[in-house]
């Protein structure tokens, strides 16, 4: 059975059928069998294998709670909990925030963990800074982030050489 | 007079692991026995497992009795201290083995403190299920289902005084890891009040009495 198409343009009406079909096959179509709808979310798809990639990027996310851990860590998603707009809306904030002021250092995905109150962020950095700017800038972003959430904010930083990749996809 | 304790800021002060307080064989310079388990012991204690009792010094820690006095940490209140019949501590998180680990620790903390614990159980877990569309606009019939799995332990201890209550929840609660809940549920033991301590049907003739006396001079 041929693939479904959505034809746009000309519409295929009984009587231009015989003589204009070369004219219909020539129009644009979208493809819209369910075979091609393939999950993409929280993927890296597999090319040619020259892409390094690091293990959370390597796992799809219904590894979550088996191969993978959480990357944000707060109690408003549980059962009866609230607050899980604002805390999800603070992440975002604070990755884009770190991804900017330490740009191009990240070597991995942020964790941010929350203990009563205080925000504790988890970063591997890579070493492309002298220490002395790393240290100022983790002061900065502790300092400014507490002022703007108004509760104590702790970065704690590891660094590392390279990137450490898993696999090659 | 019952020695209320507050709770002290650093969470170890609560209790140091393994040692028995009981014991009463206090050294002057702060070397008391200490019963280890080879489980829970420390590895840089591990050489000395040939002896049953290790004597451990530990420098800076106060023994002197008297300090208690000048401790501000230890407060005296006239006030009976507060009981609780059952302390039920439900906690829930999304993983379950740190349910697991976090178990292990209350369960021992409350041994160290000499907390009885009646029972520790597992309610079900709740998966909230949601299906939502997969694409921004049409094709209904391609979703996404998400699910949010939250897992409980529950763990009830019975027959604890106010202060005790108060030190153990301080101390579980300073070390709850993150992305774990915890609810409480006290049951407190209250005296009955004056006025119904005693039955009333014993004063009871007495009122009959006198309603049928008002009954019989209203004749």
């Amino acid at each position: 059975m041929a693939a479904p198409l959505w034809r746009r343009g000309l519409t295929a009406a009984p009587w231009t059928r015989g003589s204009f079909s070369w004219l219909l096959s020539c129009s644009r179509a979208i493809q819209t069998t369910a075979v091609c709808h393939k999950n993409r979310a929280a993927r890296v798809r597999v090319g040619k294998g020259d892409k390094p990639v690091t293990y959370e990027q390597a796992h799809p996310p219904h590894y979550i709670a088996h191969r993978k851990g959480w990357l944000s860590l707060h109690t408003s998603n549980l059962d009866g909990e609230g607050g899980a707009a604002e805390r999800t809306v603070e992440d975002v904030f604070i990755r884009k925030f770190i991804y900017g002021t330490f740009h191009g250092c990240l070597a991995n995905e942020i964790v941010l963990k929350r203990r009563a109150n205080v925000l504790v962020v988890c970063a591997v950095f890579l070493q492309r800074l002298p220490p002395y700017k790393f240290y100022f800038l983790v002061g900065y972003t502790e300092t400014l982030l507490s002022f703007l959430y108004k509760c104590p904010v702790r970065l704690e930083v590891q660094t590392v050489p390279e990137k450490v990749i898993y696999k090659y996809l | 007079m019952v020695p209320v304790a507050h709770p002290a800021p650093e969470p170890w002060a609560a209790g140091c692991p393994g040692s028995r307080l009981a014991k009463g064989r206090w050294g002057g310079l702060g070397t008391f026995p200490v019963n280890y388990s080879s489980r829970d012991m420390p590895k840089q204690y591990r050489f000395l497992l040939n002896k049953d009792l290790l004597w451990v010094q530990f420098s800076g820690f106060h023994t002197d009795l008297h300090h208690h006095k000048d401790n501000s940490l230890i407060s005296i209140s006239d006030e009976p201290d507060t009981l609780y019949r059952k302390l039920s501590v439900l906690v829930k998180g999304h993983d379950k083995t740190v349910l697991d680990s976090y178990e292990y620790f209350a369960v021992l903390a409350a041994k160290e403190l000499g907390i009885s614990i009646e029972k520790i159980h597992e309610p079900p877990r709740k998966i909230e299920r949601f299906t939502l569309l997969k694409s921004i606009h049409i094709f209904k019939k391609h979703r996404v289902q998400y699910e949010m799995r939250t897992h409980y332990r529950c763990l009830e201890l019975k027959h604890l005084t106010g202060s005790t209550a108060d030190v153990y929840l301080e101390y579980i609660q300073r070390n709850l890891p993150e992305g774990v809940a915890m609810e409480i549920k006290k049951t407190k033991l209250e005296k009955l009040p004056e006025h119904i301590q005693k039955p009333i049907w014993d004063k009871l003739p007495s009122v009959e009495e006198t309603a049928t006396g008002a009954l019989e001079t209203g004749h």
